[in-house]
Formats: structure tokens, sequence, C-alpha cells
């Protein structure tokens, strides 16, 4: 699900880029910085679409650098058990298959897999229907529920 | 027991010799330890009843306890009893006892001979009438309230009074010879016998203890004297006295109470069926028997052999798999199949050479001794074998009674969730409150029920969900953790988080965790993913640790080979830190991350882990197989990422070079020049290493040190002033001698460029040689200064008029003849002086004469005929524009191109909106990007895709290299005198473009290195 909220971060800005861009810089190094990555509580910050507050710099001893509380709002992206989406399959095989939705990777093991979907070893490693109406491959849109969430290398067990 | 023994010898000393030989032994037999009880009687072929009266009373003692035990004891010794302990109690027991004695004695006698090879306990039916009446009488006596002194109802206080104090006896352990404890038992009693002076109490001989005895006595010399003599017992052996605590364990019996009762798994013990699992059928506890089902190991064509009268081998070599018997087979094969029914269930057996078979499972009735029923684990394998289709329920059944049976103390633990599995609330879910040893206390999930509840340990199970994270915590895959996937009544399917393989196993085996492992990740002094050394040839990285063994992939290249490994077979780890060359000879370190370029694994992307011998282990979280570990050879990898602007300095094509060395010049000196210093730095093979420098700014300032080694952007420099090391910024510092490297030229043409006094130094360029030559030291100086610039580039443009002139003049002075500039300037020294300021300069030229010798050597007529031209502001003439140097080196342009002219010109990037570039990311191909925006740092926002409609990333200019425009290309300029400005290539002459100017439609040679092809707006 996704979510649009304020978040606060203290960033270190090096000296050299105090100067009439100080500002544009910080935002910059805040977007580097920040999108893309994951906790396990806001989930994946998709994408930043504003800087609320600057806070005042506090310069640390010892590097020169100064840190700026930012606060800034944006877009998270947060799996929730229970929760239905659609995915796009990246890889197949006996164990089961992987998808994508979005940044969130997502395992869906061959026994959470309806079962009359058979997995047919080939060229394209598939689940396919017994009366071979629907198949999953790679890069097959799917729907899917998630069962649970694990979060360490952003990854997400789902069904 | 002390006392109880102690009480016998003094009977006995009382009963003189009336007794029979037979009875003293027997007494003796029970003095010695009631262990022996049975096999006394045995041995002296003693009455059934008896013995079974014996077992009666083991009965009820160990219900009983010791309150009780001492009066049974009296009991047996009736006859001893009534002469001895005629107290109290005789009045009414007496007469019974004497009948029963007299029964006894009867049947003795009458059942002598033909009982014996019954004796062991195997009750033949006939004898129940006897044992009942047996145990009826028995029944009878002790249901009577006796008057003794230790009532019934005994208490736990009174029982401790019973155990051995410091007053009483001590037991002694005397070491005898093995297998002799019994006879060494027997000799000590006829010794006691013999010689009643003997201040021994009592002997005692356990079956289950060989080698020693105990003694009951008050003091070791009394044990000695009594072992004095004996051949059986080593009198050098110490004897050891048994501890007052540990005495009442020498005799007491551990219950061993085989609950077996129906499907539960068990193991057999003894046959061709050893170890295999089997299900238990039905128990008759009072033969010692079961009926186990098992899967048949049956050969057959032995069986067919044998039936048929055969000759028949005499002893299989090969044991028979387990298969499911087949009739139709076993037919086929010439086997009569009996078809019989069971007269106490009513179920059909199949009957084969008197084996009885069902569902094509063996039926089988052994002896309980012959199963093992403690801690069986059934494998999964072994439980799916056994389930036959439609046979679901009972192998669950089986399955949970056994797990139930199997599960440690501790079991439950607060918190956890579980469901009810047995009696009136079964598939009730909560949670665990509190555990007290059996009872659990569970606050049920449901409203509307108590608080808690208590339920019985075995009444529960843990309950998992679907998507709960778990951790396996015993059985095979100890350790593993995953995700639940699937639940099947107590089985939950796993999948395991590293390998996503499916794991099976019991709920109860299972707890919640939130880490992450892959089983057990240590064994020895390795770890899961070490690099170790298999022999001197072989390598590979852990990658499963089992319980026995690792699963190594091998360091070969191209074909994965994993093999298994014993801890000891591995020689050592590998821990050196070793770098690798990537295919385009770039060092590959640990961690770095690499790309896969060919070979089977062509495309897959990791961080390196291991390096050996050129042979990199890459992880790839998306690789399933061997833990995601790759083994590649270093050369069909490239590095990605990181460091990935080391790419441009190995890609030697030039094409790339170029752009990016203006670039690197043009940076803002405090700007992201750290990049180009880490370029330069490269990984130790930095050409400032071991150079000996000052720093020119910072704290350091004016110091002077050696340099120690180049990280990135720092230098670290060992001061020659000061002991010791210090890191500064690489702007920071400047060499004391000359440049060596181009690059180190280059940038310090950088930093020149700062002043705004530099000269353009394009025509400059081709001296450079000679000047060099001149000498290290002070012409090189010059060099640096604008002193130089002008000295010859100023002069060239007013050279042409004045060579018109007179040239007959300006012949005469040859020593501004560019051609032999090193003359003029050997001979000076004081170039020094051409150093020191602009002024200084305008001033010694203004004024030859005075300091400076080469205008003294050149007496030129010309010196007063051109202050005009002098006073002239000198930065006009300095202009890098200079245009007028130019026309006379149309090529030169080029020569701009890498010299620094242009970053002295233009502080900022060669990069210019609206041209077309290659954008080079780490780890993905080549794309095109229309530049937007030039930032700040250098960095630009470039808009994907040829004509700019895509994403707009933010790239760092070295991962930017503009398109080269091919013929007819709309081109701009980006660097030099005509940046910004557009235009068309009309045509390319080798490394020259010849571009029409679309504002001026001039027509122009330039730098192909300068052009950059317009996106197509």
């Amino acid at each position: 699900m996704f979510f649009h909220i304020t978040l606060e971060r203290n960033m270190q800005l090096h000296p050299r880029h105090f100067g009439p861009h100080l500002r544009d810089k910080l935002v910059t190094k805040l977007m580097k910085d920040v999108e893309g990555t994951c906790s396990g509580r806001h989930g994946f910050i998709v994408a930043i679409t504003g800087v609320e507050d600057i806070g005042k710099g506090l310069i640390r001893e010892g590097t020169g650098f100064v840190t700026f509380p930012v606060k800034y709002q944006c877009v998270v992206f947060r799996p929730f058990k229970g929760e239905i989406l659609d995915a796009a399959v990246t890889m197949v095989n006996k164990m089961g298959f992987f998808a994508e939705a979005g940044p969130v990777q997502i395992f869906v093991s061959n026994h959470l897999i309806p079962d009359d979907m058979e997995f047919q070893l080939g060229d394209v490693p598939n689940y396919t229907t017994s009366d071979r109406s629907v198949k999953i491959q790679k890069d097959s849109e799917v729907r899917l529920k998630i069962i649970g969430t694990r979060v360490d290398a952003t990854e997400i067990v789902c069904s | 027991m002390p006392r109880r023994s102690r009480t016998e010898f003094e009977d006995e000393e009382e009963v003189e010799e009336e007794e029979e030989e037979e009875e003293e032994e027997e007494e003796e037999g029970r003095a010695g330890g009631r262990k022996r009880n049975r096999s006394d009687f045995i041995d002296d072929a003693a009455v059934e009843e008896d013995d079974e009266e014996d077992e009666d009373e083991e009965d009820e003692e160990e219900q009983l306890g010791r309150g009780r035990k001492q009066r049974m004891r009296g009991s047996e010794f009736f006859e001893l009893e009534a002469q001895v302990d005629s107290d109290e109690e005789e009045e009414e027991d007496e007469e019974a006892e004497d009948d029963f004695i007299n029964d006894a004695g009867a049947d003795l006698r009458d059942e002598e001979g033909g009982r014996r090879p019954h004796r062991p306990l195997n009750l033949m039916p006939e004898d129940q009438e006897d044992v009942e009446e047996m145990e009826r009488q028995v029944y009878e006596r002790y249901s009577k309230p006796s008057p003794m002194e230790y009532g019934d109802d005994a208490t736990e206080v009174e029982q401790q009074a019973l155990l051995p104090s410091v007053k009483d006896p001590k037991l002694w352990m005397v070491k005898c010879a093995i297998g002799r404890e019994r006879e060494t038992a027997i000799c000590l009693m006829q010794k006691f016998i013999d010689r009643p002076d003997l201040q021994i109490r009592s002997v005692i001989a356990l079956d289950h203890l060989k080698n020693y005895i105990y003694v009951e006595a008050d003091k070791e010399a009394h044990v000695k004297e009594a072992c004095k003599g004996l051949r059986t017992i080593y009198s050098s052996v110490k004897i050891m006295l048994v501890p007052i605590k540990e005495m009442t364990d020498v005799l007491s019996v551990e219950s061993k109470t085989i609950e077996l009762a129906r499907d539960t798994w068990v193991r057999m013990k003894l046959g061709i069926y050893k170890g295999d699992l089997a299900k238990v059928i039905d128990v008759d506890n009072v033969r010692q028997k079961v009926t186990v089902k098992l899967i048949p190991r049956i050969d057959l064509q032995h069986l067919a052999n044998k039936l048929e009268g055969r000759d028949v081998g005499k002893k299989k070599a090969f044991l028979p798999p387990p298969r499911f018997f087949n009739i139709d087979e076993a037919r086929e094969m010439h086997i009569r199949v009996e078809r019989r029914r069971d007269k106490d269930t009513g179920e059909y057996f199949e009957m084969v050479d008197n084996m009885m078979f069902k569902d094509g499972f063996l039926y089988k009735t052994v002896s309980m001794k012959s199963i093992n029923s403690q801690k069986i684990q059934p494998n999964f394998d072994e439980l799916d074998k056994f389930r036959k289709p439609g046979d679901d329920a009972d192998g669950d059944m089986a399955s949970l009674s056994t797990l139930i049976a199997n599960r440690k103390k501790g079991h439950f633990m607060k918190g956890d969730a579980i469901v009810v599995v047995r009696g009136d609330l079964k598939n009730l879910k909560g949670c665990v409150e509190k555990v007290e040893e059996d009872t659990v206390h569970v606050k049920p999930d449901m409203a509307g029920l108590p608080n808690t509840l208590a339920f019985n340990e075995k009444e529960l199970c843990k309950y998992f969900k679907l998507g709960d994270h778990v951790k396996v915590v015993s059985g095979v895959q100890d350790g593993a953790t995953g995700m639940v996937v699937k639940v099947d009544s107590h089985v939950l399917i796993i999948a395991s988080d590293t390998t996503k393989e499916d794991i099976h196993v019991f709920a109860d085996n299972v707890v919640k965790s939130s880490e992450v492992t892959s089983g057990i990740t240590k064994m020895g002094d390795y770890e899961l993913h070490d690099l170790v050394l298999l022999d001197h040839t072989s390598f590979g990285v852990i990658i499963r640790v089992e319980t026995e063994a690792f699963q190594v992939l091998k360091g070969v290249p191209d074909r994965p080979e994993v093999v298994l490994v014993k801890l000891r077979e591995i020689k050592s780890k590998i821990e050196r830190r070793a770098n690798a060359q990537d295919s385009r000879r770039n060092i590959v370190s640990v961690k770095d991350i690499v790309r896969v370029l060919e070979g089977p694994c062509k495309g897959k992307q990791g961080p390196v882990q291991h390096i050996h011998r050129g042979i990199l282990f890459i992880h790839d979280r998306h690789h399933l197989e061997h833990a995601g570990f790759i083994c590649v050879k270093a050369q069909s990898c490239i590095v990605v990422g990181g460091n990935n602007d080391r790419r441009s300095v190995d890609n030697f094509d030039g094409r790339l070079l170029r752009p990016s060395s203006p670039f690197l010049q043009s940076l803002p000196p405090r700007g992201p020049i750290d990049n180009g210093g880490r370029r330069r730095g490269g990984r130790g093979h930095d050409a400032l290493v071991g150079r000996t420098i000052k720093i020119r700014s910072g704290p350091f300032k004016g110091y002077r040190g050696r340099v120690v080694e180049v990280t990135g952007s720092l230098v670290r420099i060992e001061l020659d002033s000061q002991m010791k090391i210090i890191a500064v910024k690489r702007d920071d510092i400047s060499d004391t001698f000359g440049s060596a490297t181009p690059f180190r030229e280059q940038s310090r043409y950088g930093f020149g460029s700062e002043t705004p006094i530099h000269p353009s130094r394009t025509p400059l360029h081709p001296y450079q040689t000679p000047m060099r030559d001149a000498g290290a030291t002070p012409v090189h100086e010059g060099m640096r200064t604008p002193m130089h610039g002008r000295a010859w580039a100023p002069m060239s443009p007013p050279r042409d008029p004045w060579e018109d002139a007179n040239p007959a003049s300006w012949g005469s002075t040859p020593q501004y003849q560019p051609g032999t500039p090193a003359r003029s300037y050997e001979a000076p020294t004081p170039g020094s002086g051409w150093a020191n300021t602009p002024g200084g300069n305008y001033s010694d030229a203004g004024t030859p004469s005075e300091s400076n010798p080469i205008y003294g050597n050149a007496p030129s007529p010309y010196m007063p005929s051109t202050p005009g031209m002098q006073p002239m502001t000198p930065s006009a003439n300095y202009l890098p524009g200079t245009p007028g140097g130019q026309p006379m080196t149309p090529g030169n342009i080029g020569l701009d191109a890498m010299s620094p002219v242009i970053g002295g010109e233009n502080e900022v990037n060669w990069l210019i909106p609206d041209v077309l570039v290659n954008v080079l990311r780490p780890g993905e191909g080549p794309c095109t990007a229309v530049v937007r925006e030039v930032m700040m740092d250098g960095s630009c926002k470039a808009a994907l895709g040829s004509s700019g409609n895509g994403d707009i990333i933010t790239v760092h200019p070295a991962d930017i290299e503009a398109v080269r425009p091919k013929k007819s290309d709309k081109i701009k300029i980006m660097s030099g005198a005509l940046r910004g400005i557009t235009g068309k290539l009309i045509g390319i002459d080798g490394a020259d473009g010849i571009v029409k100017m679309d504002d001026t439609y001039e027509v122009k040679i330039l730098d192909m290195n300068i052009l950059a092809k317009l996106a197509i707006q």
C-alpha cells in the first residue's frame, strides 16, 4: 500500500557545498540518500515529493560537516500481510516463482500456487493449469495475496 | 536396607542348623541382594510359586516403598519371622503364614521336576490358576491391617528415618573378577557361616554391575578380613566406601516401565529389520509380545526357492530392500498365498510361509524386548512410506502421538501459540501464559472463556499460521529458518529463507523467530561461506554445513561442482586477501561488485566474496543454487558499481578519456576533483606515492613530506619535519619537484588556471620539451608563470607586423625565433626573477638591459619600438582565446582540447545542455540521453532516450561520454572559444571535423573531441 507521509532525517552536508545552492544540494543529497531505501516501519521510500522544513544546521566539530534536520514528504510503499497486489513474475523454478511488485521482491512457493497448476520445465519454465489455459512464466502478471513479510534485504514472501 | 540385612544375619544365628542348606542359601541370596532373588531360585530349583510370590512382592515393594519392604522382607522368611518377630503381630498372622509355607513346600516338591524348562517367566496358561490363587493368598495376607511398627500409612518422614545414617554399617565396594560376582558373594556367605567371627553384615552382588560386589560392614578392616583368601577378590585392590547418600541407590531398582500403546512408532532391534520403523498394532502385556506392522524386506525368489524345497543358500549376503508385499507377484513366483482370518480381530491376512501380510505390510509378533520404543523420531520419508493412500488420518494420528511422546521438557514457553489437540476443548487456540511442569496455562483466543485454562502438556500442540516466520529448533533441519507456506495439521511446510526449498517439519520442532539462517553455520573452525583449501590444487566455498560434512562449491569456473567434504578433509581456511584483474584489467578485490560477462553464469552480478588464484566467488542473491555462490574466472567478469570511473582509465581508446580529462581539469579545485584524485589514485599505483611534496594549504601548510599512500582524495604524507604521518586532501599538496606524469602536469595547469593571468599556453605547448630540457629547476618553475607564455605568445601577434616591417632586423634577433628558445633561456639563471610577478616581467621586458641577459644578449632595436604593445593590459594578450596565435597552427585547437586552457577559460564542465550523450551506468549497458542541465558540481541531469523524452536522471560526468557526431550531424561545440555554438558537421578529416557554423555560416576546422552531437529537438 502506498502512503504519503512526512519523515525526518538528519542530513550531513560537506562544507564544500556551502554556498548559494546549499539548499538544492541538500535536497539532491536527500533524494540520493533516501529514495529507494527500505525500512521495516515504513517500507520502501519510493519518491520524495517535497521538503517541508530544513532546520538549522549544526556544525560538527572535527569534520566541518553540517547536520541539518530535514523534514520531507515522501511516498512510501509498504506491503502488508493480507494485501492483494499485482506483480510481475521475474523467475520461475520448481520451488515456486519470484515476482516483483515495484521494489518488493515476492516469492510464491509452489505450495501456494493453485493445486491444478503444474510446473513445466523447459525453455521457459512455467506453471500451467491442467487445461493449459493459464500459464505463469517469466514476465507474466499475477495477482497475489501477501501472506507474510520479512524485512531484511528488502525481500518479502507472499502468495 | 542395612537394617534388614543385619536382622537377617542375626536371625540366622538364632536359627542354628535346623534349616536346610538350600534355604540358607536362598536367604543368603536375599541378603546379598534382592536382585538376585529370581535367579537364585532358578539355580536352586525353587518353587514356581515362590517365584511368583516374589514378583508380587517386588511389585508391591515398588509401590509401597521402604516401610513396607521391611515387613515384607520378614514375610519372605516366614519361619524366621515366626521365631524371631514374635512380639506383637503373630496372633492373627501365624496361621495363614504357616498354611502358606506348607502349601509352598508341597508345591515345591511336586513341581520341581517338570517346571524347570519353563522357569524364566514365561507363564503358561496352566499356571494361571495357581498364580491367581497365589495372588489371592498374598492379597489376603497383606490386606489385613498390620500391627507392625511401620503402618501402611508410613509417611515420608518415617521413611526418611529408615535411610542409612552415620551410625549404620557402611557399604564397601570390593573389586572382584569379572563374572565371578555371584560366586564371590556365595563364597563370602559360606565363609560367614563357617566362621561366625566375621564381622561383615551382608554381601551384595548386582547383576548389572560387573567386576564389583558390595560388602556391608562397620569397618574396612572387617571387609578385608572377610575377603582375605578369596581367589576371586584381588587383595591388592583398594576397597572403596560407598557414600551414605549413594547407599540407597545401590539397591534401588530403576523402574523400567515401557509404555507401549497402539499406533506408536517403534524400531526393531534385531534381525533383518534391525533399525526399521514399525508401528505397534497390538500389545500383549502379559506375554510381553507386540504385534507390529512393518514394510517387509522379503526376497521373493529366495522365498519361492525355500518353499519349493529347493536348495537354499546358507545366508543371504544382502539385505532385501523394504518393499510392499505384492500378492500377485508372489503368485507369479508360485508362492502359495493363503488367506486366513485372524480369530481375534476378525481381519483377513495373507499368509505366506507363516508370515502375515495385509495391505502389503508385514504383521509380525515380536517380543517386547526386541523393539525399541524410546526416542523414536521417524523422519518424513519413513512416515511417507507408511502412509498409503486412504490412510491419511491414521498416519497423522500416529505421528502426533509419537510426537507428543518424544517431546522434550520445557517444550512450551510463554507466548507460544497453541492449539488443543485432545479432549473437550479440541481445536481451541490460545497462547501460553504460564508453564508449570506438565501443566500449561493457556489463555484462549476465544471470547467468553475464562481468562486462563490449565491443560496437560500432552493435550496441546504448537500452532503456526501461514506466513509466520519460524526457526526449526530440533530434528534434521535444526537451525533452518523460513516462512510457513503450508500448514498440514501438525506438519508445517516451510520455504527456507536461503534456498527457498521446502522443509517439512513438525510444528513441535519449530519456534517463531525473526532471524534468518540456513541451519547450522559452523563446524570446527569453518563457517558457512568460508573459503577453504581442500587439497593442494582444489579449493572452494562452503555453501552448506550439514551435520557431519560440508557442501563445498569447488573453485572450478564454468561449471558448478559441489562436493561433500568431511571436516577433517579440509586442509585449511584461506583467509589471505587477494586481488585479481577483470576482463578490462581492473583490479578486483573482495566486496567489489562484478558482473559476469561470459560463461554459463553470464549476466549474473554480485559482490565478490572470495578471490583465490584468479577465481572469483560471487554471491548473487538471486542465484538459488549453491547458496547463491557463483564461481567464475576473474577474466570473464567486469567490475561494476563503486569505483566505476576506473573504467575510464582503463579504457584507453582515447575517446572516452579525452572528453573526461578536460572535465577533470576544469573542475573547481575543491569540487569533485577528489574524484579525479581517486581516479588517478587507482589502487596503489599512484605516481604520487614516494614523491616528496609540499603542502599548500590547510593546517600543515608549508610542510614538506613524502607521500606514503594515496587513498581516494586523501594523501597520507610522512612529514619531514615531524615524526608523523598526516592525511591531507590531495588538492592541498603541491609537488616540490617537477611533474612526471602527464596527469600531474595537467592537473597542475588546472590549478594554475585559477590565476587570472594564466597565459595562453597554446603556443607554448610545442615548446614544452625544449623548456624542460633546459633544466629541471628554475626554468621549469618559470614555466608555470605567466612570464613564459608572455615571452612567446604575446610576441607572436606583433611579430608578424614586425617581420613585415623590417625583416632584417628581426632576423638579427634570433633569440626570439621560436626554434631556438632554449638557448635564450638557458643563459639566464634568474628565471626565478621572471616568475615573481607579471609586473616584474614586464619591467624586465621593458628594461631588458637592466637585469635580463636575454634581452641584453639580444640588443634588439625593437625594444623601444614595442612599448606600445607592452603597456597593453597583459590580460588581453593572455586571453586564452588569443586567436592571433591560432591561425598559425590550425590544428592547435585539438591541443586545446587536451590542454587546460579550456579549463582555464571555462571552469564549469565540458558538458553543455542539449548534447547527446551516452550514459554508462554501473551494471547497465550504455544508453543515450540528452543533457538537460549541468549542475554546480559537474553532474548533470540528463533525459534518457535519444530525443530526450525519457526519465530524467542525474549522472556524474564520469559516467557520460559525448556521442561522437557523424558527418552532416548537427553539432555543438563543447569547449574552446566557440563553446556553445552550434553548427553542422560537413566533413571529417582524421581527428578534425569540418564544421559549418550555424550563425555565421563560417566553416571551421575543429577537433572532433570538442564536438558533440546535438540532440534532435
